[in-house]
C-alpha cells in the first residue's frame, strides 16, 4: 500500500474512481461514435476550456481592473467618495448586462431568426433593442442608488 | 434490510475523515516534496522552474478567493445540478426509447430505468421541462462564478505532483469542457441557433454522460473539502460582514486564497449578491415562457416570449404547416384517417370524426425546450378510435403525419397513453377548428406527453394489440 501510494501519488480508491471516471465517459464517446460527433465535441471541450481560460476570463478580470483603478484614483481625490465607493455601481449593472448578453447573445444578434421564423411563423421581436434598454435601467438605477448613498453619506 | 449506523460508528466515519484533512495538511506544510510520486525527479525539477506570469501565485490577487467561497458557489451546484442532469435523463424516458421514438435511438446502458411515461399529473412534461431549462440557466452564473473562484488552480504551480493528480487533472478538463458544452448547446437550442452544426438531442445527450462521469468524481473527491471548508465560516456572519470588514479567509493548502491580497473592493456578501443577481436576471428574462400563457410576455429575451398571434388559436406554434410541407389539397375534403388494428383498415373523413362522441380536456403542451402553452381542446378519445378500430385494449400505437420527413413525421404512443381518457385526436381548440398550422384536420393531443410527439395534421393511426 505505501509502495503504491509512493507511486500513484494517492490511496488507491482515488484511482478507482478515476478509473471509473474515464470508463464512463469513454463509454459515452464510444456510443456516440457513429457520427462526426465525438471528434467535434473534443474540439468544442479543448475550445471552451481554452476560451474561458485564456480569452474570456483574463478579459473580464483586465476590465475589472482598469475599473477599480480608475474609479480609485478619482476616489482618492474626494473626501465623500471614500466612504461610498463607485466601483461597484459600475461593476453590478455591467455584470448583469454582460451576463444577459453571454446567454442570450444568439436571439439578441439574431443567430436563429431563420429557424425560428420557420418553426413558428413569427418575426424574432427586437432584442438587441431590449437588451440595450435593460442595459440602460441597469445603469440608471445603478446611478440612482448611488446618488441616494451618497447624499446619506 | 436496512443497515444503520450506529452513533459510535458515525463518529468513527467522520473523525476518519477529519484525520485525514489533518495528516494532508501536516503533509504539505512540512514538506511538499513528500508528497510527490513516480518518477520524483521530474516534479521535483517542474516544482523549482516555475514559468513567469498566472503561474507564479501573487499574480492572484483577489482577497475573496479562498475554500469557503468556492465551496457556498460548490453547494448550490451540488444541490441544483442532478436536478438539471435527472430531468434530462427523464425526458429522454419520456421520448419513449422502449417505443424506438427517444433521440438518440440506441444508447446502451446510458439512460435511466425505462418505464412507461404516465399521462397524470397532467403537468408532469410542463413541470420536468421547465425545471431542466429554467434551473439550468438560473445556475449559468453560478458555474462562471464558481469557475472563477477556482481559476489560480488551473495556473497553480507544479501543475502535479504525481500520477494521480495529472489523472485528476484530466478529469477537471472533462469536467468544465463537458459543462460549457451543455450549457452551450442547450442554450443555443433554446434560441433556435444551431451554428454549432451538431445535432442537438445526440450532443447534449452524450454530453451529458462525459458530465456525470466527470461531476461524479469531483463530488467523490471534494465533498469532504467542501464540507470542512462550509463549517470553517459561518455564512450568517459573512451576511452581516461589510466592505470595511472584508478580510481575505486564512492561508489554505488548496492555494486558493492570495499570498499577496489587494484591498477588498466589494465585499464577501456584495459577491454573493452579484452572483444571485445574474441569476436572478438570467431567469426573469426567459421564466415566464415556462410559467403560464399569461406571463409569455415578460420573457423579454426569449424567442418563446411571444404570443403567436390573437384569436382562439393564437398560442405559439412549434412547426408551420408551409415548414412541414403541408399542402393546401392534403388537408382539404379529401383528407382522410386511416385507423388500422385487428382487421382491415377502417377510412374515416372528418365528418364522420365529427359525428363521434366528443371529449374536451384542458391539458398543457410543453416543448423539450421548456416553453409550454395550456389550451382547451375538443376531439375524439384515442381510446375510442382503438375499440373502433378492433383493439380495445392496445399495446401501443403509431401515430403518422402527412408531413414529409422530419424527426417527428411519426411518433409512437404506449397503451397506457392511448387509453388515458384525456388522450385525444383533437379536431378543435378553444371551441374552433385547429388551425392549420396547429395541425387542422386533426393533431394528437396526450396529457403529459412532450410537445413533438403531439403529432399535427394526422394521416394514419395504427393501433397494436398486446
Amino acid at each position: 500500500m505505501r509502495r503504491f501510494r509512493a507511486f500513484y501519488g494517492a490511496h488507491p480508491a482515488h484511482m478507482l474512481v478515476l478509473v471509473a471516471c474515464f470508463g464512463l465517459a469513454g463509454y459515452a464517446v464510444w456510443h456516440a461514435s457513429r457520427g462526426p460527433l465525438p471528434v467535434r465535441m473534443a474540439v468544442f471541450f479543448v475550445a471552451a476550456v481554452i476560451v474561458h481560460d485564456l480569452v474570456a476570463y483574463p478579459t473580464y478580470a483586465a476590465v475589472d481592473r482598469l475599473l477599480a483603478t480608475v474609479t480609485a484614483r478619482r476616489e482618492a481625490q474626494s473626501r465623500t467618495a471614500q466612504r461610498v465607493t463607485v466601483v461597484n455601481h459600475v461593476r453590478v449593472p455591467l455584470v448583469i448586462s454582460g451576463l444577459l448578453l453571454l446567454v442570450f447573445g444568439s436571439v439578441i444578434v439574431g443567430g436563429g431568426e431563420a429557424t425560428y421564423q420557420r418553426a413558428s411563423g413569427l418575426d424574432f421581436a427586437p432584442y438587441l433593442l431590449r437588451w440595450l434598454l435593460i442595459t440602460i435601467a441597469l445603469f440608471l438605477a445603478s446611478a440612482l442608488v448611488y446618488l441616494w448613498r451618497r447624499s446619506r453619506a | 434490510m436496512t443497515r444503520r449506523l450506529v452513533p459510535s460508528q458515525i463518529r468513527k466515519r467522520s473523525s476518519v475523515l477529519s484525520d485525514n484533512v489533518r495528516l494532508y495538511r501536516r503533509t504539505v506544510s512540512t514538506d511538499p516534496g513528500k508528497l510527490n510520486g513516480f518518477p520524483k525527479p521530474l516534479w521535483a525539477w517542474l516544482a523549482r522552474h516555475p514559468p513567469p506570469g498566472p503561474f507564479r501565485s501573487h499574480t492572484w490577487r483577489s482577497p475573496l478567493r479562498g475554500p469557503w467561497l468556492t465551496s457556498v458557489f460548490a453547494l448550490v451546484l451540488l444541490v441544483g445540478l442532478p436536478v438539471v442532469t435527472v430531468t434530462g435523463l427523464l425526458s429522454y424516458v419520456a421520448y419513449a426509447p422502449q417505443l424506438g421514438t427517444a433521440l438518440p435511438t440506441d444508447v446502451g446502458w446510458l439512460h435511466l430505468p425505462i418505464f412507461d411515461w404516465p399521462t397524470r399529473p397532467v403537468w408532469l412534461y410542463r413541470l420536468n421541462q421547465g425545471l431542466h431549462v429554467s434551473l439550468g440557466i438560473l445556475l449559468v452564473p453560478v458555474v462562471l462564478a464558481k469557475l472563477w473562484s477556482v481559476i489560480p488552480k488551473l495556473f497553480s504551480w507544479p501543475p502535479a505532483r504525481s500520477v494521480a493528480q495529472v489523472v485528476e487533472r484530466l478529469s477537471l478538463a472533462l469536467l468544465v469542457g463537458s459543462i460549457l458544452f451543455e450549457i452551450v448547446t442547450g442554450v443555443l437550442n433554446i434560441q433556435y441557433d444551431y451554428v454549432l452544426g451538431l445535432d442537438f438531442y445526440t450532443a447534449h445527450y452524450y454530453g451529458a454522460w462525459v458530465f456525470i462521469a466527470a461531476f461524479l468524481v469531483h463530488v467523490t473527491l471534494k465533498l469532504p473539502i467542501m464540507v470542512s471548508s462550509l463549517r470553517s465560516r459561518s455564512l450568517r456572519k459573512e451576511l452581516r460582514t461589510p466592505l470595511a470588514e472584508t478580510r481575505p479567509e486564512p492561508i489554505d493548502i488548496h492555494g486558493l486564497v492570495a499570498t499577496d491580497p489587494a484591498p477588498a473592493t466589494i465585499s464577501r456578501r456584495g459577491l454573493l449578491a452579484l452572483v444571485a443577481g445574474g441569476s436572478l436576471a438570467v431567469t426573469a428574462v426567459s421564466l415566464g415562457a415556462s410559467l403560464s400563457d399569461n406571463l409569455r410576455g415578460t420573457a423579454l429575451l426569449s424567442p418563446r416570449g411571444q404570443s403567436g398571434g390573437d384569436g382562439p388559436n393564437g398560442f405559439p406554434v412549434n412547426k408551420t404547416a408551409s415548414t412541414a410541407g403541408i399542402r393546401a389539397t392534403d388537408v382539404g375534403p379529401s383528407w382522410r384517417l386511416t385507423l388500422t388494428g385487428a382487421g382491415g383498415p377502417m377510412v374515416l373523413d372528418r365528418a364522420a370524426l365529427l359525428a363521434m362522441p366528443q371529449r374536451t380536456a384542458h391539458l398543457p403542451i410543453a416543448c423539450v425546450e421548456g416553453w409550454s402553452t395550456t389550451q382547451t381542446w375538443t376531439g375524439v378519445r384515442l381510446a375510442d378510435l382503438a375499440a373502433a378500430s378492433g383493439v380495445p385494449d392496445p399495446s401501443s400505437a403509431r401515430v403518422t403525419s402527412l408531413q414529409i420527413g422530419g424527426l417527428f413525421s411519426e411518433a409512437a404512443l404506449t397503451g397506457g397513453q392511448v387509453r388515458d381518457a384525456d388522450a385525444l385526436l383533437a379536431l378543435k381548440v378553444n371551441g374552433v377548428d385547429l388551425s392549420l398550422d396547429h395541425g387542422f384536420p386533426a393533431r394528437i393531443i396526450v396529457p403529459a406527453l412532450p410537445g413533438v410527439h403531439n403529432t399535427k395534421w394526422v394521416r394514419a393511426i395504427e393501433f397494436r394489440g398486446a
